[in-house]
């Protein structure tokens, strides 16, 4: 079952200066279950995308739903099973945190201890009943999670939630999704950190200028890049160097290995070129593919659509 | 629909700025009740003696302040939201937005009525006993009391009133700062422009309604309307900004 569908999403801005078209048709299903990541340049709409799910920006055009309920139509419905946060987490800020989250509680019936727990949970309990405004930008993050998870959530939507933490604050929301993905539960969650994501999500889509260029289980994402080089060894690292770039072959010297910028279907080039010389190869081998260079790749090469 | 009603007469109670507001208020009063302690002589037939009959006029006079501070009050609880990004937040949680915006507004209306009520009856209680120990409570009858809490009630109304006009307009200019700039434009400029340049349009002005429907009917104004005429105007003026305001607040992109 697909816990959020959308199909055509189309989402224009109008402001004095012209139109701003902000997703383009996007399409996107995310299955039950696990972690999926949302990825995407700034301004590729990823925002607007959960803004649009969460009723809070009504899409130009297409559809969205949520657990199965039209978004914004029937989200009443299904909102008690979501949780989410929303670019930076906003609080009153002269509340406490503790009192923040008892008045969003208070409105599905969540009480004190639950309220308590949850801050328990996100490392919070000492500063609880301190006003949200001496709170630092981690301190909101934590309790916009906190707030999140207060529902118990079937689903839960995160825009960039390891914003503002530090590093072991972004170690720990990172271990948190994969225990909550672990359970059961969907974790959609967008981040610009794209090691973060490959690390946590089972699924990934990337967004590009309002449109998804890929989306699948992360292996499958990552078998569609290219590799875009080539490490080789060889004991004379200086006579290869100086072969490889005699024959036009772009190459340097990395770490005792040569990073050669050739696709891996040039590796015969490099093997007959250092042959010739009389230099044989240790080790060739590929460069990995990682999320990044699919990521990079694939936004790049998405064609500029006419927006404003 | 509770729950959210009770979340937000929970948050206004929690608001700084009522608190601010109702601790100046009780301040005042205090002030007052001994400024007239000390000025007010006890001895029978001496002058000034203070009478407990001028109650009525008292709370005539101290309207004003309250529907300033019902107008203040009800801009800021929708603006703080507006400029704390809460109203993000809350919408998460429950995305019917009328829903949403009708709980504030019955929050703020009757927070402040109950606020402009309580403030006033302490008034009364602190001139009461000034007039006790120190002036005379001579004429005090059912009349007194009657004309008294139809005051007070009516000043009540009107900050309440005035709590959802503010409210309106700051929730279409999505800041305080548009309802007390609008506000302020109202009062300074257009309503004198009225009065100068169209005396007869008078009868629509929201000052001149409020000063009939205080006063307890027209008498002294240039024109004729009853205390009745004046709430129903003025809730009807309420009433088409909230409408306008909800209208915007149900269709608009929340960033």
């Amino acid at each position: 079952m697909a816990v959020i569908e959308v199909e055509g999403l189309r989402k224009e801005y109008r402001s004095r200066r012209g139109r701003t078209l902000a997703l383009d048709g996007l399409d996107l299903v995310v299955p039950e279950g696990g972690v999926f990541g949302f990825l995407g340049p700034n301004g590729a709409g990823k925002t607007t995308t959960i803004r649009c799910l969460l009723g809070l920006v009504r899409p130009t055009a297409g559809r969205c739903r949520l657990l199965g309920a039209d978004s914004p139509k029937d989200l009443a419905t299904v909102i008690r099973r979501v949780g989410s946060i929303v670019e930076t987490p906003t609080f009153f800020p002269r509340f406490s945190g503790r009192r923040n989250l008892e008045l969003l509680g208070r409105l599905h019936g969540i009480g004190r201890k639950a309220v308590s727990e949850e801050l328990e949970r996100v490392g919070l309990a000492e500063r609880a009943d301190d006003l949200v405004k001496t709170y630092s930008l981690g301190m909101c993050q934590r309790l916009g999670i906190g707030a999140a998870l207060l529902k118990d959530p079937a689903l839960l939507v995160l825009d960039e939630p390891a914003n503002g933490l530090d590093p072991a604050g972004i170690k720990e929301v990172r271990e948190l999704l994969r225990r909550l993905g672990a359970e059961g539960r969907t974790i959609f969650v967008s981040s610009h950190i794209l090691t973060e994501v490959q690390h946590t999500a089972d699924r990934v889509a990337i967004l590009s200028r309002g449109k998804s260029v890929a989306s699948g289980p992360v292996g499958e994402v990552l078998a569609a890049g290219r590799s875009t080089g080539l490490t080789v060894r060889v004991d004379d690292e200086a006579g290869a160097l100086e072969a490889l770039r005699s024959a036009g072959i772009p190459a340097s010297l990395d770490d005792h290995a040569i990073r050669v910028m050739l696709p891996p279907e040039e590796a015969a080039t490099v093997t007959r070129t250092l042959a010739d010389r009389g230099l044989y190869l240790t080790e060739l081998r590929p460069d990995e593919v990682d999320l990044e260079t699919v990521f990079l790749e694939l936004t790049r090469e998405t064609p500029k659509e006419a927006s404003p | 629909m509770t729950a959210l009603l009770a979340a937000e007469f929970r948050r206004m109670s929690s608001r700084h700025l009522v608190r601010i507001l109702a601790g100046l208020a009780l301040l005042g009063i205090t002030i007052a009740g001994v400024i007239v302690a000390v000025r007010s002589s006890p001895q029978v037939g001496a002058d000034p003696r203070f009478p407990l009959t001028m109650l009525p006029d008292i709370l005539r006079g101290t309207s004003i302040p309250l529907i300033l501070a019902g107008w203040l009050l009800g801009a800021s609880f929708i603006g703080a939201d507006w400029r704390a990004g809460t109203i993000t937040t809350l919408l998460t949680w429950e995305p019917r937005r009328t829903r949403v915006i009708v709980a504030k507004l019955l929050a703020c209306a009757a927070s402040v009525f109950v606020l402009a009520i309580g403030l006033q009856v302490v008034l009364g209680g602190v001139l009461a006993l000034d007039a006790a120990f120190r002036g005379t409570t001579e004429g005090v009858g059912a009349p007194w009391w009657r004309e008294s809490s139809g005051v007070a009630a009516r000043a009540a109304t009107l900050a309440s009133v005035a709590s959802v006009i503010g409210f309106a307009v700051a929730s279409i200019g999505r800041n305080t700062a548009a309802a007390l700039g609008a506000g302020f434009a109202y009062l300074a400029v257009i309503e004198n422009l009225v009065r100068g340049l169209r005396p007869a349009w008078q009868r629509w002005l929201f000052t001149d309604n409020a000063a009939v429907f205080i006063s307890g009917g027209n008498v002294g104004f240039s024109f004729q309307r009853t205390m009745l005429q004046a709430l129903v105007l003025l809730a009807a003026y309420a009433a088409a900004l909230f409408t306008v305001s909800a209208m915007m607040f149900r269709s608009r992109d929340v960033n």
